[in-house]
């Protein structure tokens, strides 16, 4: 699913080829360019307004244009967020460690329920796949409260537990997602395997995941992006200063130091930079493979 | 060939049970759970209460809670058309494989990777109004997210600044999959641009639509980091949408039965509006394509 039938599209145009036709052509593809550079630019400009904003000392920011460029340069900014006063290791840190349970929770479990639901045979295997995609159209707002309660119950308030327990055991879109893939794995490749005697694991781990790695790989991308960028949940259940998460700490950090917008965009960048650098490193899979995976 | 299957059943049991804990405990329980807090009063210090329908019965009476589905429609009904046409147009724009512009969707789903609540701060910062770049570059001072009649519609340009880049990636694989034969064909006829895109494109696409639509509203209908972010619900709840309601009732007014009432509404609200789309594209033409 790259990019092979993109240009074809014009093509037809090219064989007639009249004056009036070219310039309309012309007209076209100055009007598309126009606009799609406008786009960019608009895309851009707020990315670029904070980082710049970001590497501003507070005088500067005060005394001068909002769009002028840092003059000096200072990381002023970023030290001080590292500094005691504060401490921005601690969601960091928080937020990589969720991340990572999170990720391979929802990986594994996802991976395992596709796998059974695409190629075993099991009673109530349908009543359950069913069951499974009805949960898709459970709403997070509406789940918020009764984890809330039920977490607070179990004593998880302001604890690591209570910021993964609920969410590491899969996700239905992940499952839906990957049992279409794991479906269309070829059966001839399964029965050889069966006919060599490898069992359901081994199947599952030496045929399944090898020959989708491309769809494994951008789930992973998107359950990254996700759980990095998650915030009402960390924001409700776990509030106290040790267990903050980026979202939250930065979100707690605009508050209390309203106009120290500096601070605030250094903030906003490290919460966004580190996906944005993912994102570009892995632009080419993700773009062509994020479309195609909610339309099957 | 019996023992074969029964243990094939038991190894897909086994896979399975992991999975089971998270839709089981996690999402099918908290459902009935909300169900019945909402009819409960609980205010997280003394043990939640039995008090039948009196949750509901204030919604019915509640203003703040009608401006709350009022706001979240209107939210909505500005951001999810625009966001789609828009997305549809780059879509189609990038289609046009022109030279240099396939990497410029990477700067389109920037918004995407990034996280809602920090660009709401960062939008924030970008309309204050005497701070901002905005004001800056306009050399006016608006107060754009304090003034009642500008914040809604603030926030609902970020909220399609942010979306329509992710929106356009999968009109952008609908149209790719599209038959040239199909347009060629229309070009031979002497179709103009714009027959072509009704006739044809629209059309075409409308598993695309139905798809984009029906994950957009639902989205739309849940907004809380953006507006978290830039406004919490004001200026006089001009922009208090119905995820901010639910949170402020349950985590800041302390009336979690309540709040859960609410969250109950809004799941029959999305579950009505998801039955209806689906309905709504379900009726209209589809070409078949295989």
């Amino acid at each position: 699913m790259t990019e092979q039938p993109v240009a074809t599209v014009t093509s037809p145009a090219r064989a007639r080829r009249t004056p009036s036709a070219r310039a309309s052509r012309l007209l076209a593809n100055t009007l598309t360019y126009a606009f799609l550079i406008a786009g960019a630019a608009l895309m851009l400009g707020p990315f670029l307004f904070s980082l710049i904003t970001s590497l501003k000392t507070p005088q500067q920011f005060n005394t001068s244009w909002p769009v002028s460029l840092p003059d000096p340069v200072t990381a002023q900014n970023f030290t001080s967020l590292f500094s005691e006063q504060y401490n921005f290791v601690v969601p960091i840190a928080v937020t990589a460690q969720v991340v990572l349970v999170l990720v391979a929770g929802q990986m594994l479990c996802s991976v395992l329920a596709a796998y059974a639901f695409a190629q075993l045979r099991f009673p109530g295997r349908d009543t359950l796949f069913w069951v499974y995609v009805a949960t898709l159209m459970i709403p997070a707002v509406v789940t918020i409260i009764p984890l809330y309660s039920m977490m607070t119950s179990l004593d998880l308030k302001n604890t690591f537990a209570g910021l993964v327990l609920p969410f590491m055991f899969g996700s239905p879109y992940a499952i839906f997602l990957l049992r279409e893939n794991f479906r269309s794995t070829p059966a001839d490749v399964l029965d050889a395997a069966i006919i060599d005697g490898a069992g359901v694991w081994r199947r599952l781990w030496q045929i399944m995941v090898p020959m989708n790695t491309p769809i494994l790989a951008t789930l992973l991308l998107i359950t990254v992006v996700t759980q990095w960028n998650n915030f009402m949940w960390p924001l409700i259940i776990a509030p106290a200063e040790e267990w903050n998460v980026i979202t939250v700490a930065t979100a707690a950090l605009q508050t209390q130091y309203a106009g120290n917008w500096t601070l605030v965009m250094a903030a906003t960048t490290i919460a966004i930079a580190p996906l944005v650098t993912l994102f570009v490193i892995f632009q080419k899979q993700i773009t062509s493979s994020l479309g195609v995976t909610g339309v099957r | 060939m019996k023992a074969r299957e029964r243990h094939e059943a038991r190894a897909a049991y086994a896979l399975l049970l992991p999975s089971f804990v998270g839709v089981g405990g996690f999402l099918l329980l908290p459902v009935i759970v909300v169900l019945a807090l909402s009819f409960m009063r609980w205010d997280l210090i003394s043990a939640p209460e039995w008090v039948g329908l009196e949750n509901y019965a204030y919604l019915l009476s509640s203003e703040r809670f009608a401006n709350s589905l009022w706001v979240t429609a209107v939210f909505t009904l500005l951001a999810i058309p625009t966001s789609i046409a828009l997305g549809l147009l780059l879509a189609i724009a990038i289609n046009r494989g022109l030279p240099g512009t396939s990497w410029l969707r990477v700067l389109y789903v920037l918004p995407w990777v990034s996280a809602p609540l920090a660009l709401g701060v960062v939008w924030k910062w970008i309309l204050d109004p005497s701070y901002g770049v905005l004001n800056a570059l306009i050399g006016e001072r608006v107060e754009w997210l304090t003034d009642p009649q500008l914040a809604l519609p603030a926030v609902v340009f970020v909220q399609i600044w942010s979306t329509v880049g992710y929106i356009s990636l999968f009109f952008l694989a609908g149209l790719q999959q599209i038959p040239v034969a199909v347009y060629e064909a229309a070009k031979l006829d002497g179709a103009a641009a714009v027959r072509t895109l009704v006739a044809i494109t629209l059309p075409l696409l409308r598993p695309t639509m139905f798809f984009v639509t029906v994950t957009s509203v639902i989205a739309s209908f849940q907004v809380f980091d953006t507006v978290y972010a830039m406004t919490r619900g004001g200026p006089a709840f001009r922009t208090d949408v119905i995820a901010s309601r639910i949170y402020d009732e349950a985590f800041v007014n302390l009336r979690l039965g309540r709040a859960a009432a609410m969250a109950v509404v809004l799941f029959l609200v999305l579950v009505a509006i998801t039955l209806i789309q689906q309905r709504y594209f379900r009726r209209r033409i589809t070409y078949d394509m295989s």
